[in-house]
């Protein structure tokens, strides 16, 4: 507000000396110099002088005025266009709506000042609405985990039910009872690590996890997510390798790091057949720390490279190992929110290598 | 929101009876935000899809929309100031100018439009994608994976509606490869960007969020 009154007075000191120098100049040559025609020429330069700064003052004034009248109607054409930039075309029955269309396109694309601003004003307007969007993606996101984890605990849970019922019937034998009741013991286990898994996924989507991402050792790190498959590993007679630098660090959060490192050592455990062999290494890139998780399991086909990734994917030939689908899938989640990403190779077959990369240097 | 959309998109070459359909009709939309991969082997049509999608070629039939604008009904100009401020490319030889630094090759997209640089975007990018302490190199100096960096940061710095990325790792190896993808889909994410990337290699499209496999000029899978 300072700013325009000072422009204002600005402006007006000039209009007043432009105004007195002329009136100085006239008297000045009125009374100092001989009558005749220098008098009249010097006059009527001097007189030339004012008009024309007045008409410079006024042409530029116009416009200025028509360039912010110009971004103005734009801006208003926006708010009046709401949420419906796509449908201009819904405006051509009405004559005086279809020149407003018209109107819409003139200033796309031109090299003009009002087109850079116009194109600017847009851009802000986008980033704003997707903003909003995002905002209402996040309810519907959250809409379908709720309907899916409805879906995915119903089996265990009419399952429970059925065996609940049967247990209640009078001539159950003692050895049947006892098979129903662990039968449903394992139901209940499953709808526990289930429910688990699906809490952990959802928190992570909606953003509910706050990542302490902090420049650490990834030693220590893949310590804690190797601890946890030790035992399974050894159940399975499976050969465990780890070859890390203990001076190699990267950013990312220790606890949920492991986690996603757990999470792809267990799949590397249950594909891998009894005898085989997981190697886990370590190297260091140029911008990312690598961690690879290497198997001699079944493989992963290229084309599925991309669906593995996703929620609840279960390959076909998987369906009689246990497993959700969510634990690639969190995992990805969670080195994706650190700023890094995870990656796989495999030969169909003969293993796959999984590999997680973390920055080095803080990209978040 | 559907930034880009196709519809029953062709480009035919050749006359009758020797037409080469390149592209026979894809109709796709991609969201805003999204990280998209189009793969497909050699001469499947992907990379004139992508050349479609930026306006640096015409279609024989069918129409292409970016953020609310169809590209056929433009002029050249018109096209070229479309392309300036709505388009991010990110081409396999990266096609930087050799003899301007890395900050000047960055930036240059901004000052062909005439605007002032915002230095604290520019900052952040350049932090970003790791080349703040070679901003002030020559392209020749620089690592290949260093260059398609700094390629994607050129791409990144007009704040595009869409970035179009034509088999950026193709000329580099696999494990730079892998780095460039990472970042392009990091910062992707961190600029809220969306992102098209045309590649022939399922290890690299599978860090994107949806893959759609060309075959003959037709869309075979993922649509």
């Amino acid at each position: 507000m300072k700013r325009r009154i000072r422009m204002n007075a600005f402006k007006s000191i000039l209009l007043a000396g432009h105004v007195f120098l002329t009136v100085a100049g006239c008297v000045f040559f009125g009374t100092q110099l001989p009558a005749g025609r220098i008098k009249w020429i010097a006059f009527a330069l001097l007189f030339l002088l004012c008009v024309l700064g007045i008409g410079y003052y006024l042409y530029f004034r116009k416009r200025f005025v028509d360039f912010s009248e110009e971004i103005c109607r734009k801006a208003d054409q926006m708010i009046w266009d709401g949420n419906d930039r796509d449908g201009y075309v819904c405006y051509q029955n009405d004559n005086d709506d279809y020149a407003r269309y018209e109107d819409y396109g003139r200033y796309h694309n031109q090299e003009t000042l009002s087109s850079k601003l116009i194109m600017e004003l847009e851009k802000l307007e986008d980033i704003t609405r997707s903003r909003l969007s995002e905002s209402e993606q996040e309810k519907e996101k959250l809409q379908k985990t709720i309907s899916e984890i409805a879906h995915q605990v119903k089996t265990p849970l009419s399952n429970i039910r059925m065996y609940q019922d049967m247990l209640k019937e009078p001539r159950l034998s003692e050895e049947e009872a006892e098979k129903f009741m662990e039968i449903t013991e394992r139901q209940l286990e499953k709808l526990e690590f289930l429910i688990d898994s699906l809490i952990k996924a959802s928190r992570l989507e909606s953003d509910l996890i706050r990542l302490h991402i902090e420049d650490g050792s990834i030693f220590h790190t893949l310590t804690i997510s190797v601890d946890g498959i030790v035992r399974q590993a050894d159940r399975k007679q499976l050969g465990l390798s780890v070859c890390c630098d203990p001076a190699i660090k990267a950013f990312h959060d220790v606890k949920w790091t492991a986690e996603a490192i757990g999470n792809i050592l267990d799949n590397a455990v249950k594909y891998t057949s009894e005898g085989g062999q997981i190697r886990i290494d370590v190297h260091q890139g140029e911008l990312y720390a690598e961690i690879r998780i290497r198997d001699t399991g079944k493989g992963i086909s290229p084309a599925h490279y991309n669906d593995i990734f996703k929620r609840f994917y279960r390959e076909d030939s998987t369906r009689n190992t246990g497993g959700l689908g969510l634990g690639l899938y969190i995992a990805r989640n969670i080195v994706m929110r650190e700023g890094g990403y995870v990656m796989v190779r495999s030969v169909p077959g003969e293993g796959s290598a999984f590999s997680i990369f973390l920055p080095m240097n803080q990209v978040l | 929101m559907n930034i880009l959309q196709t519809d029953n998109l062709t480009k035919y070459y050749g006359t009758e009876p020797l037409v080469v359909k390149a592209l026979d009709g894809i109709t796709l939309a991609i969201e805003q935000g999204s990280f998209t991969a189009v793969v497909g082997t050699s001469g499947s049509g992907k990379s004139t899809l992508l050349h479609m999608l930026g306006g640096l070629d015409t279609p024989t039939g069918g129409s292409v929309t970016v953020d609310g604008q169809e590209l056929s009904g433009m002029g050249r100009n018109e096209l070229t100031v479309f392309r300036r401020r709505k388009i991010g490319f990110v081409f396999q030889n990266y096609n930087l100018i050799p003899h301007l630094t890395v900050y000047d090759n960055i930036v240059l997209p901004v000052e062909l439009d005439g605007r002032s640089v915002d230095q604290r975007y520019l900052q952040d990018i350049v932090r970003a994608l790791g080349l703040a302490d070679k901003l002030y190199r020559k392209p020749g100096k620089l690592s290949g994976g260093q260059q398609q960096r700094t390629a994607i940061a050129r791409a990144l710095i007009t704040k595009p509606a869409i970035i179009l990325a034509d088999e950026p790792t193709g000329n580099l190896d696999s494990r730079t490869s892998q780095e460039v993808i990472g970042l392009l889909q990091a910062t992707g994410k961190r600029f809220h960007q969306t992102i098209v990337m045309i590649t022939h290699n399922d290890e690299i499209a599978q860090v994107a969020d949806r893959a759609i496999r060309i075959e003959d000029g037709r869309i075979s899978e993922g649509r």
